[in-house]
């Protein structure tokens, strides 16, 4: 049995938010030693990086997390004894044993909010985490406001091959990645290990017609899908891929196209460009030229700078999928949902969350057709909330093991 | 001057500049390629017009002509997916290579007003790179053959040499998606045995399964002294890619021959001209690995660029443009996908491997090696 399992929960989340609390503050000095780490790891700039990290700590606070906690369990006190639940038996959540999170290259500390929640389920965790040692920083801090985290909290680095990890020996294993990657992992788990997976996803939005009355109101989405395009150069399970425009609105298609351009310039000064490697150049290099040679061909129309650092392309060609490229984004002009449903089955887009402006009952109902786990607003994409459910997954509900008392 | 005349006239001045370096090793000076990739630049706005408006969309037109070749904008290589890219009516086209792959299932297609300047600018590059000794070789194909894929610019390619500078003895072995391996190994056994060099044509994914075929019987060779590998291709749209020192290595082992009698050609259906590993015309020590730079005729040209479209200086990796001036009735400059970093005159290709994947909530441990 290891030692945070005689902590009250309350006491875990305290020190949890705590320790995010610390982190949350731009000058706290483990933070300001790892900013240029993470810079060099992940490619962003600066602001984009301070950006992720305010994000990612700002929402671990007591209340989110009890109010997480208790939506999926009932209450936070059947981590800690038997406990009611309402018209449910009497519960205990037990640790599910020992969870291995391992991390990813991109997203900055994905692997922090599933290892928060095994360890208010009271379990030991093991991160497998990347070169630029986040988690380790972060189990630091955790176990300097709580001692009993020193004893069930580990971050290996990540060496790659040469440091690969045995599965067989953990109860629960949370991976991010490509089908073949979380299909090797799963293949390498012992039978009755749970797994976790979080495949690659993509996120879309959805503009109806209606919200295109004005230039203010049109302006202020363009605002937020610039926002969602640009954090993380594009390369997040919840950056805009695809925007999909109604025709029909005061404000058509090609005029939107030309704000979200102007917006996507405006959003890179908060937050410029990252780094970009020479196979991305190239492919925005041809992406931009191509779309150039269709719209002098008459089809659709291309918004970019000379610096290739952004690619707005109206009306690509309905047989061409998302181009997946650093702040690069496809809009289409459709008619109504349908024929964004049949362009991402098409090409089997799998959405991890659609923002949607728009009221109209049918875009909830598109939203649930195309498997999307999250609805969102224009520039809230990137944010998700805690008591979300990433990946369409509950956050701590698989880190417990229930026992219920039924007399 | 007409079309004709005026075309008539570039094309005659392109095939002198091929049969001079072919015939008398005389090079293009850069201010003479200058002035005629212009022209051929030129003589494009005038009559391509889907490259015309193009070039419109980057500023430049028959009223604002640029002054370096550096400046004449690069067609993608997808565009030949989306139009005509021709000077002439393509109905008239003497020659039509199409792309292997599709994106989306479009095909594309390079048009060819005439076969001249393809046949001399082939035959004079793989004469200086692939047999600077001017051994007349068996050809071992395994590209497609032209009879049954008239549309293979390898296919085309492969025939054109084989016929102009073969012993008359060509195989092909590649029949839609079966490969006759056993007359392949026949074939080679005959060339041991009565001692003609061959010349094994072969795309990087064919020569794979060749070598994995040949493992599996165990079976080696001592080819003739002067075989020669040419490979050519890479792995587009394939799931298995290997490692190209690696092929490499195991081809010359299989085949009893140095590495340095394996060169790497580099083309494209949209170009008209190729590009060939120096191996064989330096002739190294090939005990010592090396940097394999891939050299041109002096009629085509590379650049590096930037995601802005300008050109990179030496030594930095980026996106390649090709200028090839035999491309003389489609588009003279082409962008591609592949990178590449110059040095001096020659070019070193980095990677050929297209198309962005869908990245999720990341790009995870991609790297994971499962114990």
């Amino acid at each position: 049995m290891n030692a945070l399992r005689a902590v009250p929960a309350r006491r875990v989340v305290r020190a949890v938010a705590d320790a995010a609390v610390r982190w949350s503050d731009a000058d706290f000095p483990p933070r300001v030693r790892l900013l240029d780490r993470i810079v060099e790891r992940t490619g962003y700039t600066k602001p984009v990086v301070e950006y992720a990290l305010d994000q990612l700590f700002g929402s671990l606070t007591v209340d989110s997390l009890e109010a997480t906690i208790a939506g999926e369990l009932g209450s936070l006190d059947v981590l800690d004894e038997f406990a009611l639940r309402p018209g449910r038996p009497r519960a205990r959540a037990l640790p599910a044993g020992v969870v291995c999170v391992i991390s990813s290259r991109t997203t900055i500390g994905v692997a922090i909010v599933p290892a928060i929640f095994a360890l208010c389920a009271k379990c030991e965790v093991l991160v497998k985490d990347r070169e630029d040692g986040l988690v380790r920083a972060f189990f630091s801090t955790l176990g300097q406001e709580l001692n009993e985290f020193r004893e069930v909290t580990r971050a290996q680095g990540w060496e790659g091959e040469g440091d690969a990890v045995d599965l067989g020996r953990f109860d629960v294993v949370v991976a991010f990645g490509s089908d073949a990657t979380l299909g090797r992992i799963a293949a390498a788990m012992q039978g009755g290990a749970r797994f976790i997976g979080y495949g690659s996803r993509a996120s879309i939005g959805y503009v109806a017609r209606e919200e295109l009355r004005d230039l203010v109101q049109a302006t202020a989405i363009a605002a937020g899908a610039a926002r969602d395009l640009v954090l993380y150069e594009t390369e997040g399970c919840l950056s805009l891929h695809a925007l999909f425009v109604e025709r029909g609105g005061l404000i058509d298609p090609t005029h939107f196209t030309a704000l979200v351009a102007h917006e996507v310039e405006r959003a890179s000064i908060e937050f410029p460009p990252g780094k970009r490697d020479a196979r991305a150049s190239a492919r925005i290099t041809n992406a931009r030229n191509l779309a150039a040679f269709r719209s002098a061909a008459g089809s659709g129309s291309v918004f970019s700078d000379a610096r290739g650092s952004y690619l707005a392309v109206l009306d690509p060609p309905a047989s061409e999928p998302p181009a997946f490229l650093p702040r690069a984004l496809a809009i289409h002009a459709v008619d109504n949902p349908s024929d964004a449903i049949g362009y991402l089955v098409r090409h089997d887009v799998p959405v991890e969350a659609v923002a949607l402006a728009g009221k109209r009952e049918d875009l909830r109902t598109f939203a649930t057709e195309i498997g999307a786990h999250r609805i969102a607003r224009f520039g809230d994409l990137q944010r998700p909330p805690l008591g979300g459910n990433h990946g369409g997954r509950a956050r701590i509900a698989d880190f417990i093991t229930w026992i219920t008392d039924e007399r | 001057m007409n079309y004709a005349e005026e075309s008539h006239q570039l094309d005659a001045e392109i095939f002198t500049v091929i049969q001079r370096w072919h015939d008398y090793d005389r090079d293009l000076p850069e201010d003479a390629f200058n002035e005629l990739a212009l022209r051929v630049f030129e003589h494009q706005l005038h009559y391509n017009q889907p490259y015309a408006r193009y070039c419109e969309t980057q500023n430049v037109s028959l009223e604002r002509m640029p002054e370096h070749w550096h400046e004449i904008p690069p067609v993608p290589s997808a565009a030949f997916k989306e139009a005509a890219l021709t000077t002439f009516d393509p109905e008239q086209a003497a020659l039509v290579f199409e792309t292997s792959g599709t994106t989306a299932g479009h095909t594309g297609r390079h048009y060819m007003e005439s076969t001249k300047l393809y046949d001399a600018a082939l035959i004079a590059g793989f004469d200086r790179f692939m047999r600077p000794d001017h051994i007349r070789l068996r050809y071992l194909n395994l590209v497609p053959n032209p009879a049954l894929n008239p549309h293979s610019s390898l296919g085309y390619m492969m025939g054109r040499v084989s016929e102009r500078r073969g012993d008359g003895a060509t195989a092909w072995y590649l029949h839609g998606e079966t490969f006759n391996v056993d007359a392949f190994i026949g074939d080679l056994e005959a060339a041991v045995e009565y001692d003609r060099p061959v010349c094994i044509a072969a795309t990087a994914f064919a020569l794979v399964n060749v070598l994995d075929i040949l493992h599996e019987r165990r079976r080696y060779f001592a080819l003739p002294t002067g075989s020669r590998v040419m490979e050519t291709g890479g792995f587009k749209g394939r799931s298995r890619v290997v490692d190209r020192d690696d092929l490499y290595a195991r081809t010359a082992e299989r085949f009893g021959m140095t590495n340095c009698s394996i060169v790497g050609e580099y083309g494209m259906t949209e170009l008209t001209s190729q590009y060939y590993d120096d191996v064989m015309v330096i002739g190294h020590d090939h005990s010592i690995a090396r940097v394999r730079y891939k050299l041109a005729p002096p009629w085509l040209r590379a650049r590096v660029v930037g995601s802005d479209g300008a050109t990179l200086p030496d030594g930095t990796v980026g996106a390649l443009v090709h200028v090839d001036l035999a491309n003389r009735s489609s588009c003279v400059a082409i962008l591609t996908e592949d990178l590449g970093v110059r040095f001096d005159d020659s070019l070193v290709l980095i990677g050929r491997e297209h198309g962005a994947a869908l990245r999720g909530c990341s790009l995870a441990a991609e790297d994971l090696i499962v114990r």
